[in-house]
């Protein structure tokens, strides 16, 4: 005899939903809950559309980011990239990296280029910033769009006279040498581009907080030092990490102005091992390129917190 | 503190005009001064001169007869409270109360015991250690307060602090800052455009308009006399009705000439030189007497009756269309759409000269 059945056996789902309430189905009821209109015919074609959008779109960002990844440890690699299935993992690429080539000075320029790009330009910035936001002075105005012309004309355009001066300030500061230059072109133009981003952030932050200030008892740079800049912390970071990526990402201008090979930065370095035959090793290059990721990686992660944080804080009525 | 200005004036950088104007106030020692005034009146404008927020153009600004007009807002023995409350949202509750104390270089012990005092008086001893954002709106009122208080200051300034609570805690706040203005015995000088504050917490209000003081005095002084036209209409709740007419063989009679009233001896005596003359008679909305029916009296077509418990607002019309707001007792019968006759309360009412706006008895 069979036992008798309530006209329902359990089935696997289910089973496995009692088990694990992860496996358990979401809305099992009828009911619609979501707020928007069901979907028409038209929606779920143009939904499907969007997907395989954006699917193509991941697939090209990520695939060539995967084979760099790939060819970097792929210990069957060498010379000319080829595509191919064989791997065999190895790090013999960054052996040749570290050994045969010169990637530790080029990470220390390129360090040293970033870092005092980063402070210079938070320095100069959060000043400019904060004097264009506060103070009404003669050509405020004027200056303002004068700064935001100027940043129309590419960099590059005004590379003769960077050289024009860079051979006087060296002629003057026998130590003044092309680095320099290089970190004043990054931060000259990363001032001007942020003094406007900067000015827009103090604006908003309510006055009312300097006149507090003022009257607790602070001189024009304790409001900068003590209550401005703390309050405009987020903002600094965002400002202060990009002009930090900046020299990372830029190759044409040291390149140009960088003349031996000891004193290139990362992206001018890398680039002597895929452009000549006699150095070329493009796995090495893939590796490289693995590496230079992880300092900006690490950066935005440690600071990822504090450049979210303090943007939906209200000093005032909330 | 005796606060006095005299003659002040003030004129922003690039504008052509002055916004404030020959401006003399004394306000007295442990004083609760309210400056009144519609927006845009300049009365901002004159208590960031008091605090040294704005540069004073002309006159002089005295605390207890010393010259204040070039010295630092740290130096003025002052405390402000913003709008805005202006916290610093960087600095927790503590910090933002001892900043000032921080900052004039005191001693951490006399410090802490500044803060854990006011913050007693406040409640705030829970919160002391949270930032502002984590706190709610009338929390964050009171921490702005106690950043006042700890500095013991002299001449408490208030910009407006009421206007971002809600109704109910507004109410409450008023009562608490009225006491703490006794128990702290200091002069204070409060901005508002909200004339219940005004008429509920000031010793003296200052109400101006255009930069031009209108009236100083007492809450009752600008209810019950109102010196000029736009005193009589910016006080009170719904506001004072206002009848243009003219004074004819001693009698007031509207433009319409629905409405006749026959001044009291005591008035007749100033209306006699405006015999002929425009004039307009004033008289709150509760100084109708109901049912009218011996001496002058009028009637009305009331349009909407407002039932607000103990008082009914009737919204009516005179024949020729000119409104008019009357106030009874909720208890009395009235309907909407019904004629009513009305009669006056005849020392209650106002009479201004037209051409001025002054007012004549």
């Amino acid at each position: 005899m069979d036992r008798p059945n309530n006209g329902h056996r359990k089935t696997f789902l289910e089973k496995m939903g009692e088990k694990f309430p992860f496996f358990q189905r979401k809305n099992k009821s009828k009911l619609y809950l979501s707020d928007r209109q069901p979907l028409t015919l038209q929606g779920k074609i143009g939904l499907v559309i969007a997907h395989l959008v954006l699917i193509i779109w991941s697939v090209i960002i990520i695939w060539p980011l995967y084979q760099m990844v790939v060819s970097a440890f792929n210990g069957l690699q060498d010379g000319y990239l080829v595509l191919n299935r064989n791997f065999e993992f190895s790090l013999k690429h960054f052996e040749y990296l570290f050994n045969e080539t010169l990637y530790l000075a080029w990470v220390r320029n390129t360090i040293f280029i970033s870092v005092s790009t980063a402070l210079l330009t938070l320095l100069f910035v959060s000043f400019t910033g904060y004097a264009y936001s506060r103070y009404r002075f003669k050509g405020r105005k004027a200056s303002l769009m004068a700064i935001l012309l100027i940043q129309t004309i590419p960099v590059f355009a005004g590379i003769t006279a960077f050289f024009t001066m860079h051979s006087i300030l060296s002629s003057v500061l026998p130590y003044f040498t092309r680095q320099m230059m290089l970190i004043l072109i990054y931060s000259g133009g990363a001032i001007a581009a942020n003094t406007f981003i900067l000015k827009g952030y103090i604006d908003s932050i309510s006055t009312e907080l300097d006149d507090a200030a003022k009257i607790d008892g602070c001189s024009n740079m304790q409001i900068y030092r003590l209550i401005i800049m703390p309050v405009a912390k987020p903002m600094l970071m965002i400002i202060g990490l990009w002009s930090f990526i900046g020299p990372f990402m830029d190759f044409l201008m040291p390149r140009v102005l960088l003349t031996s090979p000891r004193s290139y930065t990362l992206a001018a370095g890398l680039f002597t091992l895929v452009n000549d035959f006699r150095t070329m090793n493009q796995p090495a290059f893939a590796a490289g390129g693995l590496l230079t990721a992880i300092p900006i990686v690490l950066l935005f992660v440690s600071l990822q917190g504090q450049l979210v944080s303090g943007l939906s804080k209200g000093s005032v009525k909330g | 503190m005796k606060v006095v200005l005299k003659n002040i004036g003030k004129k922003y950088e690039g504008r052509e005009e002055f916004t404030l104007k020959d401006i003399n106030l004394e306000v007295e020692d442990q004083e609760f001064c309210v400056i009144l005034g519609p927006s845009g009146c300049g009365k901002t404008t004159m208590l960031r001169m008091i605090a040294g927020l704005n540069s004073i153009t002309e006159g002089d600004l005295l605390f207890n007869d010393k010259r204040m007009n070039k010295v630092a807002p740290k130096d003025r023995d002052i405390a402000m409270v913003f709008q805005s409350y202006a916290l610093y949202p960087h600095m927790t509750v503590y910090e933002n109360m001892a900043f000032s104390l921080t900052m004039r270089k005191e001693r951490k012990s006399l410090i802490d015991e500044r803060v854990q005092e006011a913050a007693k008086v406040l409640q705030m001893e829970e919160n002391l250690y949270v930032k502002p954002s984590d706190i709610s709106g009338g929390q964050r009122q009171r921490v702005a307060l106690g950043r006042a208080m700890v500095r013991n200051p002299k001449v408490f300034l208030m910009d407006e602090p009421l206007s971002n609570l809600d109704a109910k805690l507004r109410e409450h706040m008023r009562v608490e800052l009225i006491r703490l203005h006794k128990q702290l015995g200091t002069t204070t000088i409060y901005v508002t455009h909200d004339q219940t504050e005004a008429m509920t917490m000031a010793s003296k209000i200052v109400l101006m308009d255009d930069g031009i003081i209108q009236q100083v005095g007492k809450p009752d002084d600008l209810y019950m006399r109102p010196k000029n036209l736009f005193v009589a209409a910016f006080i009170g709740s719904p506001s004072m009705n206002i009848i243009k007419g003219k004074i004819e063989q001693g009698r007031f009679v509207s433009d319409n000439r629905l409405m006749q009233i026959t001044p009291t001896e005591t008035h007749k005596e100033g209306l006699k030189a405006y015999e002929g003359k425009a004039v307009s008679a004033g008289i709150r909305p509760e100084r109708f007497e109901s049912g009218g029916e011996y001496g002058d009296t009028f009637n009305v077509n009331v349009e909407v009756v407002e039932m607000l418990g103990k008082e009914k607002i009737l919204y009516g019309k005179l024949d020729d269309g000119h409104e008019l707001i009357i106030s009874t007792p909720g208890h009395y019968k009235y309907e909407g759409g019904e004629r009513y006759s009305f009669g006056y309360e005849l020392e209650a009412i106002h009479y201004f000269d037209q051409e001025t706006g002054e007012r004549i008895n």
